[in-house]
């Protein structure tokens, strides 16, 4: 099925494949469902260099050989594409319009967002996931946020968030049903921002 | 009074314990066994591996002599137990021009290359109860052999010989060997769909089902008319290539049957007239199944060959979201489960617009009496 | 690599943890996290035979069984009862091949799977409800084909479902929908709310627990996320009402619970009865009394005797 490893640069996994993936799970769904409320990763995850943890741990519970990954530039390093390879048995893509999850840093060049598959009016669900890699989420006022899964209003900021990020984002927002869904992931946090969610930048 | 309804769990319990007694019947009378199943039963396994779509001999036996004998409850045995099997290859395509026949009929042609091979079947055997089998028990003689070989490469009507001349539409093959074929059981089916999930869906259908609508095609619900150019049936060899190793190698034998039919031709003023095709395959000896296959196959290919649709054999969404028999007798059965909440619903709503409509007929009534002071003599 | 349940009681059987393969538990977890992203909106998914038929609640287990984790406590209803037949079945299914802890008690309950009733008691945002739904195509009974309907959601063309429900109306004076009651999502999908009774339907709206559907023999999952915005179709001059009764529970008195009607004799006696069973007896014990309850001058004392 997947490719013979190297074992010897290998990392382990997850401890427990079933209750680590269920607990990371349960944390994207209600980060999901909740969008910009802030988790903790659930479990200690190893990462390979070019991911985080919380990166690490949400593609080692979501992704396997039915998902496409693509990895920036940043993130697609040897170790990093070893370990999904392995562990998660997941093809992985340079072609960005490919991908069903795409992962990046918040300090990469972000332009490749406005290429990710937003699926189509029929389909809308087949749309890719975007995870970024964050130094740090918080529940600060730079963001607030409204729409499904949030009571009134909610408060969100995220370390080094480009503008140009928030053009994406109110764009994206305006193709519903269609969108990409983004994950927030820093080394020990996970918050999320469906398409439906409402961003006013502060 | 009223007594809340508990101990739900034991009457289920108990409930099974009762099915199990029955399922073993009079204990006077030896228990059936799974080989003997396997052996003497072998078309109710063929079936139930067809349509539970998990080639186990064994675990189809088992599941017969589990579900007393009713098929479908079987195949939803064999289904159930297949979903939780881990997927470790794809298999080769398999290659039923190589299939070691031992049957093979066209009725295209009266002879023809390869020959005509009867092999096991019930056809023309006079359907007269046979009560020897009652009495006596069965010591059949010996088939003989046939005194020449059978062709080892055995010609296939449509492709070698139909086909020689251009007379039939060539059956279109992937240009990539290994590319990837849909599957129901991984991917939710997504409409219109392909011809491949078609047949994948058909080929686990329901027999019945799959009868009627084959059966419905030749008494005007679609307009295609068929002849069976083949049917064959025998073993096939199944390959899957490991990746590390890089060439294939062979996992067993299974037995299949598959039909191909000659269609109505199509063409027009600049094309040559063509005969179109209609393809069955199944597991095991089953012919009613294969044939009925091709004919609904044929039948669904209606938009590619620009017919117009006017039977629901040829309306695949209808076909293909009604052929499984374990997602039906789910559906049809689960209206026995409680639905009082709903009904109540239902009875509440009922009554209120019965007392409207009688508060609105007394009230015309009394408007009639007052209004018609004399009423003609 | 998965973590195998072993099942002393039942020798031959070994299972992954909660039955469903990793990779299938997958597949639904990835469709879930595209419900909750588009609430309303029908996901599909390659949804997995199961030991239980379809249309017995295949789509609540396969929803359950990828959402569930070794902490969790799992209660399960039908019809608003715990002790009816599929209901127990299906949490033995859980306790055997996830081994979680069950409950009858909505309070204590992280998860609740549901077939056709919301409980009574207001969940929390803790909690997760997971209804089992039979046909989750609101416009399934307008238009049979879903290469039609798929449409119709794309468009946002629910004029159809107007004219049916405007057609009850010129008809019979109402709107003769009381149970799967389409509701609007965020003022975008038109959802069927499974067949819940409407009675239950303004629950749905800005719930505080998130709200996942499962429809197995259909393979779609769809979701509502906590505090979203669900509102029953209806016209302005027929605005959409939940059913009342004149009687009230005869066991505790409830007048605000959905009520099943009992059957006493072929006299015509019948009396009301709380559908939520876990609301009706936390009334009970809570003191509250209706005029059938065994200690009531009406009730009668063989209660006690009968349900062990």
């Amino acid at each position: 099925m997947t490719a013979t490893p190297q074992t010897s640069d290998l990392l382990p996994g997850f401890d427990h494949a079933a209750f680590d993936s269920n607990a990371v799970f349960r944390v994207l769904l209600d980060a999901m469902s909740r969008p910009g409320r802030i988790y903790d990763l659930p479990v200690q995850t190893v990462s390979p260099d070019g991911l985080n943890a919380t990166a690490t741990a949400t593609l080692l519970a979501m992704t396997d050989m039915d998902t496409t990954i693509w990895l920036s530039p940043t993130c697609a390093t040897k170790a990093a594409s070893d370990h999904l390879k392995f562990h998660c048995g997941c093809p992985i893509t340079t072609d960005v319009t490919q991908a069903d999850f795409a992962v990046a840093r918040i300090e990469d060049d972000l332009s490749f967002v406005t290429d990710l598959a937003v699926g189509n009016a029929e389909y809308p669900d087949q749309s890719a996931t975007l995870i970024l890699i964050v130094e740090k989420i918080e529940n600060g006022p730079a963001m607030t946020l409204s729409g499904p899964g949030i009571k009134d209003t909610h408060s969100l900021a995220i370390k080094d968030l480009p503008q140009s990020f928030h053009a994406w984002r109110a764009e994206n927002h305006h193709l519903f049903p269609c969108g990409v869904d983004v994950i927030f992931a820093s080394p020990t946090q996970i918050a999320a921002l469906s398409r439906t969610t409402r961003i006013e930048v502060n | 009074m009223y007594v809340a309804v508990k101990g739900g769990e034991r009457a289920i319990n108990n409930a099974h314990k009762l099915l199990a007694e029955q399922r073993r019947g009079d204990t006077d009378i030896a228990e059936i066994e799974t080989d003997q199943i396997e052996q003497q039963l072998s078309l109710s396994v063929t079936r139930v591996m067809a349509e539970g779509s998990l080639y186990d001999r064994d675990l189809a036996a088992l599941a017969i002599k589990q579900a007393r004998g009713d098929l479908i409850e079987a195949i939803f045995l064999m289904r159930a137990y297949r979903t939780t099997l881990p997927r470790f290859a794809f298999s080769k395509p398999i290659k039923t021009a190589e299939m070691d026949v031992s049957r093979r009929i066209s009725a295209t042609f009266k002879d023809l290359p390869g020959g005509q091979i009867l092999g096991p079947t019930f056809d023309y055997t006079h359907r007269l109860l046979d009560f020897t089998l009652m009495a006596n028990g069965e010591q059949p003689t010996e088939a003989p052999h046939g005194e020449q070989p059978v062709d080892e490469n055995m010609p296939r009507v449509l492709d070698d010989i139909l086909n020689y001349e251009g007379l039939i539409q060539d059956e279109p093959t992937p240009v990539n060997e290994n590319a990837p074929v849909a599957d129901l059981t991984r991917e939710p089916v997504k409409f219109p769909a392909g011809r491949d999930l078609r047949l994948q869906n058909l080929s686990r259908g329901d027999e019945g089902f799959v009868l009627a609508l084959g059966y419905s095609t030749q008494r005007g619900y679609a307009n295609s008319h068929a002849f069976v150019g083949e049917i064959r049936y025998g073993t096939v060899s199944v390959e899957i290539e490991p990746e590390e190793l890089g060439f294939a190698i062979d996992i067993g034998d299974i037995e299949l049957t598959e039909c191909e039919t000659v269609n109505k031709f199509k063409g027009s003023k600049t094309k040559l007239p063509q005969f179109t095709r209609g393809y069955g395959l199944v597991f095991g000896q089953n012919e009613r199944k294969a044939i009925s296959m091709a004919l609904v196959d044929r039948a669904m290919r209606a938009n590619e060959m620009g017919e117009q649709i006017m039977g629901p054999a040829q309306d695949s969404e209808f076909v293909m979201e009604h052929s499984d028999n374990v997602q039906s007798t789910g559906f049809v059965e689960h209206i026995k489960l409680p639905h009082y909440v709903d009904f109540q619903g239902e009875l509440e709503l009922v009554r209120r617009m019965r007392t409207e409509v009688e508060e609105r007929l007394a009230k015309r009534d009394a408007e009639d009496d007052t209004s018609q002071p004399e009423a003609a003599e | 690599m998965e973590q195998i349940v072993k099942n002393p009681a039942d020798g031959a059987s070994a299972y992954n943890f909660a039955y469903l393969d990793e990779q299938t538990k997958r597949m639904i977890r990835r469709a879930l996290l595209k419900a909750v992203a588009i609430p309303g909106y029908q996901v599909p998914f390659a949804g997995r035979e199961m030991p239980m038929p379809y249309g017995w609640g295949t789509g609540g287990v396969q929803v359950t069984a990828a959402v569930i984790g070794p902490n969790d406590t799992l209660k399960v209803i039908d019809q608003g009862a715990d002790d009816t037949t599929n209901a127990v079945s299906i949490r033995q299914f859980f306790a055997k091949t996830a081994k979680v802890a069950t409950t009858e008690k909505t309070a204590e309950a992280s998860i609740i799977q549901t077939r056709h009733r919301i409980p009574e008691k207001e969940l929390r945002e803790d909690q997760v409800l997971v209804y089992q739904v039979p046909i989750p195509e609101p416009l399934r009974f307008l238009e049979p084909r879903e290469t039609e309907t798929r449409k119709m959601h794309a468009l946002e063309e629910y004029g159809l479902m107007h004219v049916k429900l405007y057609e009850d109306i010129a008809r019979h004076g109402h709107i003769a929908t009381t149970y799967a009651y389409p509701v609007m999502v965020d003022d975008r999908y038109v959802m069927d709310p499974s067949p819940t009774p409407k009675f239950d339907n303004p629950k749905m709206n800005d719930m505080a627990a998130l709200q996942l559907f499962g429809a197995g023999r259909e393979k779609r999952i769809y979701a509502l996320p906590p505090y979203t915005k669900v509102k029953s179709l209806d016209f302005e001059d027929h605005p959409f009402e939940v059913q009342t009764w004149e009687d009230e529970c005869g066991m505790c008195g409830a007048r605000d619970s959905y009520l099943d009607e009992v059957i006493l004799d072929d006299k015509g006696n019948r009396m009301f009865v709380c559908s939520d069973t876990d609301y009706c007896a936390e009334r009970q014990e809570a003191g509250h009394r209706g005029p059938q309850h065994h200690d009531q001058p009406l009730g009668t004392s063989k209660r006690e005797e009968a349900a062990e």
